[in-house]
């Protein structure tokens, strides 16, 4: 059975983009070759790291969505162990993770339609319906976290 | 434990509810008696995702310090904090979240 994995990878900054491209045909490969699907690919570009990983300080990242099995993950992730120019990496199951979003998205409409249908009012919202005219305090003053905070 | 969870927040549970009345009367206190009501951010903004790829949305909840913040100051809800946890331990693994301050 197939599943969704996402894969993110840090692609050390002295690689150049030759080599980034490299990597990603090698994850093509593996993949193809275990009966899997890339979905989706994104380079995020070189970012800052939010602390040294090994002296380097920035790095490339590239997310890639993965349709397959496990063995197919546990493969890239061996591989990706022993990769020098990957310095951190991680695989994430997201098909069922994203499954329970739908519900509750498709769950929450469903429970407003009703409601309004209830009430009389046409199922779905009107276009400027429900804003609030003028505010009574125009700063966001849910969250109080200024205080506190250590 | 008295009723007052709700207002929580900047005495940070300390003080007994007379205590705080007398210096209310008082007159020059820092702040009055009134305290607003947190609700949990993903609730209201109807945030379902909670994803550790969206730095922006998290940052807020790991301030300076880089500690999480617990749900008493934020007021994030049990089941948001979860996700938000976990959220937030994937981003530092990929580096997006520093685990401390320097």
């Amino acid at each position: 059975m197939n599943r969704k994995y996402e894969l993110v990878y840090v692609v050390s900054p002295d690689a150049t983009d030759e080599q980034v491209t490299e990597l990603h045909t090698q994850v093509e490969a593996i993949v193809q070759r275990l009966g899997g699907a890339i979905e989706k690919t994104e380079n995020w570009g070189r970012r800052r790291l939010a602390y040294e990983i090994g002296r380097h300080k920035e790095g490339t990242y590239v997310l890639e969505v993965i349709d397959g099995s496990g063995e197919l993950m546990k493969e890239i992730d061996r591989r990706f162990k022993v990769t020098d120019l990957i310095i951190r990496h991680l695989v994430v199951r997201v098909d069922e993770v994203q499954g329970v979003i739908d519900r509750t998205r498709t769950k929450r409409t469903d429970v407003s339609r009703r409601r309004r249908t209830a009430r009389g009012l046409p199922a779905d919202r009107q276009p400027g319906e429900g804003q609030r005219g003028e505010p009574d305090d125009d700063r966001d003053d849910r969250f109080d976290m200024s205080e506190d905070m250590r | 434990m008295n009723g007052r969870k709700s207002f929580g927040g900047g005495g940070g549970g300390r003080g007994r509810a007379g205590q705080g009345q007398q210096q209310g009367k008082d007159g020059q206190q820092r702040r009055p008696m009134f305290r607003r009501r947190k609700v949990c951010k993903f609730c209201a903004d109807k945030i379902d995702d909670i994803n550790y790829k969206d730095t922006r949305l998290l940052m807020p909840f790991v301030p300076e310090r880089a500690k999480i913040l617990p749900r008493r100051i934020s007021g994030t809800c049990a089941m948001h904090q979860r996700k938000l946890r976990t959220a937030i331990m994937r981003a530092r693994q990929l580096a997006l979240i520093p685990y401390t301050a320097e």
